[in-house]
């Protein structure tokens, strides 16, 4: 076995596992505050590469514009998703407003190439294509840049979720009737968390964007987000950057070891598999928070 | 002028089930007023139609007003009313139990932009409540009762409010712990003129500290007074002081108990 390959691919696996684990934020955001599990968040990713890419070749605004503008747009949107889809759905079984979600991805997947057309748009966000050598190591620039931002806007989450705001989102999580109860306005934290779960998700997608192209497949970021979201324990943040690294680099080994033995096609199984493998052994993920329960 | 006045008040269920039915009550500016009844008599739900903590839970007052200095807030939602200065302990004291009770209270201080304000009135619930200080890097779910309901306290507190309303502060409380938290409700209402009302199932402790106090049964008013007049009243006493002489079960007439309804 060629020891540098595995090396390498260990390597570009941490960095894409890093850019998974930014998809798989949004969804951890969103369920801390409001105990949800938003399953529309790989169409959110979608729809921030190709907001980002119409407005850069549409408009034809330069690149840090437009990626700029596209992050307010998607808050925007992540808000109106709230107030006008979630709102409504306040009293009724969570499984009901879960499969809301579900219909927006749906939804999103079938509009945006709609749209936008269906080909292949390329994203220049100004990364050189040019291979970078880290000892024998190659390693691909874009992956790299991805996963360093992916791994900034993750600890800068965590600041925020200790900040004075992030205390009272917090709150909400735990009991939405004592925040009322204490002045907080839990439908305003709720929106705002939808807000910033769709800038992850933009910013995912145009990391992803710049690596792939954007089309509808950017969607499927959804399955590899949902896997890191689980094994994390769906509400944590360390969480979710720990199953990030570790559903990346699986994926790449899988894809350099197992590919060809079988003849290719395990990096899609990865996922899935450690999806049922979590769910079977440790339902609350590696660090899922504990029910409390005094006796 | 009351500080709050209720007058009338209706508050069904699911636009059925009528929980209160007919309720007047009024808290002066710094009284200190008791809400006594047993399970059911509709005790909370008053207190939640004061709060606007009716919806999550598909009530509504269907008639009369609540009036809270001079103002009807029934059209209010929740968090503005805590804005207005009504804060509401709720029943089985509700911590944030994965937040420390230093987070706790910052949750609750959410209205108040000045950050400086938020930090002298952390350090003036930690000097009222030294326990909180003691474990204010716990999560909260694991105090002790005592503790979550003194950190419940304090978390009303935070929002600085002109009424504070206190649904069982002793439910499942060790009597010196009772003491001790009714003692610090008398101190808040005596030193920072908070007016106080106070649900209680525990009528004896709650008569001692209130000025006043109502008594609910079914959704009605049956007695009010000060609160001397009704720990002197036979029928409080029977019904719900626990009896200070022997009660000869036999000679017990429950259909000639003198109840008077008032509203």
């Amino acid at each position: 076995m060629d020891y540098i390959l595995i090396a390498e691919l260990a390597v570009s696996g941490l960095f894409v596992g890093l850019m998974y684990a930014l998809v798989s934020l949004g969804i951890v955001l969103i369920y801390k505050t409001s105990g949800l599990v938003n399953l529309a968040q790989g169409a959110m990713a979608m729809t921030g590469g190709y907001v980002t890419w119409a407005i850069a070749a549409g408009l034809g605004a330069p690149m840090w514009i437009a990626i700029m503008a596209a992050l307010v747009v998607m808050f925007g949107a992540g808000m109106m998703v709230e107030r006008l889809a979630l709102r409504r759905m306040i009293g009724q079984p969570v499984i009901m407003t879960i499969m809301l979600t579900l219909g927006i991805e749906i939804m999103l997947r079938g509009l945006m190439p709609g749209v936008f057309g269906a080909a292949v748009k390329r994203l220049d966000i100004g990364i050189p294509q040019a291979p970078l050598f880290l000892g024998e190591l190659l390693i691909n620039r874009a992956t790299l840049i991805g996963g360093v931002i992916s791994l900034g806007l993750i600890v800068l989450s965590l600041a925020f979720f200790n900040s004075r705001y992030g205390v009272v989102m917090r709150a909400v999580a735990d009991d939405q009737t004592a925040s009322w109860s204490v002045g907080i306005r839990v439908e305003r934290a709720i929106a705002v968390a939808w807000g910033l779960g769709a800038v992850m998700a933009t910013s995912a997608g145009i990391l992803w964007g710049a690596t792939q192209g954007v089309d509808w497949s950017l969607s499927l970021l959804l399955v590899k987000a949902l896997a890191i979201a689980i094994l994390g324990g769906l509400d944590s943040i360390p969480g979710v950057l720990l199953a990030g690294l570790i559903v990346g680099v699986a994926e790449s080994l899988a894809t350099g070891i197992i590919d060809p033995l079988v003849g290719g096609g395990t990096r899609d199984i990865v996922a899935s598999v450690i999806i049922l493998v979590t769910l079977l052994l440790k339902p609350h993920g590696l660090f899922g928070r504990e029910h409390i329960e005094r006796v | 002028m009351s500080l709050l006045i209720l007058n009338n008040v209706e508050v069904a269920y699911d636009r059925v089930f009528l929980a209160v039915k007919g309720v007047s009550i009024e808290v002066p500016e710094r009284g200190l007023v008791a809400l006594l009844g047993a399970n059911g008599a509709g005790k909370s739900t008053v207190l939640k139609s004061v709060s606007g903590l009716l919806k999550p839970e598909r009530g509504e007052v269907s008639r009369g007003e609540v009036m809270f200095a001079g103002e009807d807030i029934l059209a209010l939602d929740p968090p503005d009313r805590v804005r207005r200065g009504i804060a509401h302990v709720l029943e089985g004291r509700r911590v944030f139990g994965h937040l420390t009770p230093q987070e706790n209270l910052l949750a609750a201080a959410s209205m108040h932009n000045d950050r400086a304000k938020v930090n002298r009135l952390l350090d003036q619930m930690f000097t009222t409540f030294p326990r909180l200080a003691q474990r204010a890097k716990a999560k909260a779910g694991y105090l002790s009762g005592g503790e979550q309901q003194m950190l419940a306290i304090a978390r009303a507190l935070m929002t600085e409010p002109k009424l504070l309303m206190l649904d069982e502060p002793s439910l499942g409380l060790a009597p010196f712990l009772v003491d001790e938290i009714f003692d610090i409700v008398k101190k808040i209402n005596a030193e920072s003129g908070v007016a106080v009302l106070l649900v209680e199932q525990n009528a004896t402790a709650a008569l001692e500290i209130a000025h006043s106090g109502y008594l609910i049964e079914n959704g009605r008013i049956l007695m009010n007074g000060t609160a001397e007049v009704l720990s002197a009243n036979p029928d409080v006493a029977e019904a719900y002081l626990g009896g200070h002489q022997r009660v000869d079960y036999h000679a017990v007439k429950h259909y000639r108990r003198r109840k008077r309804w008032l509203a």
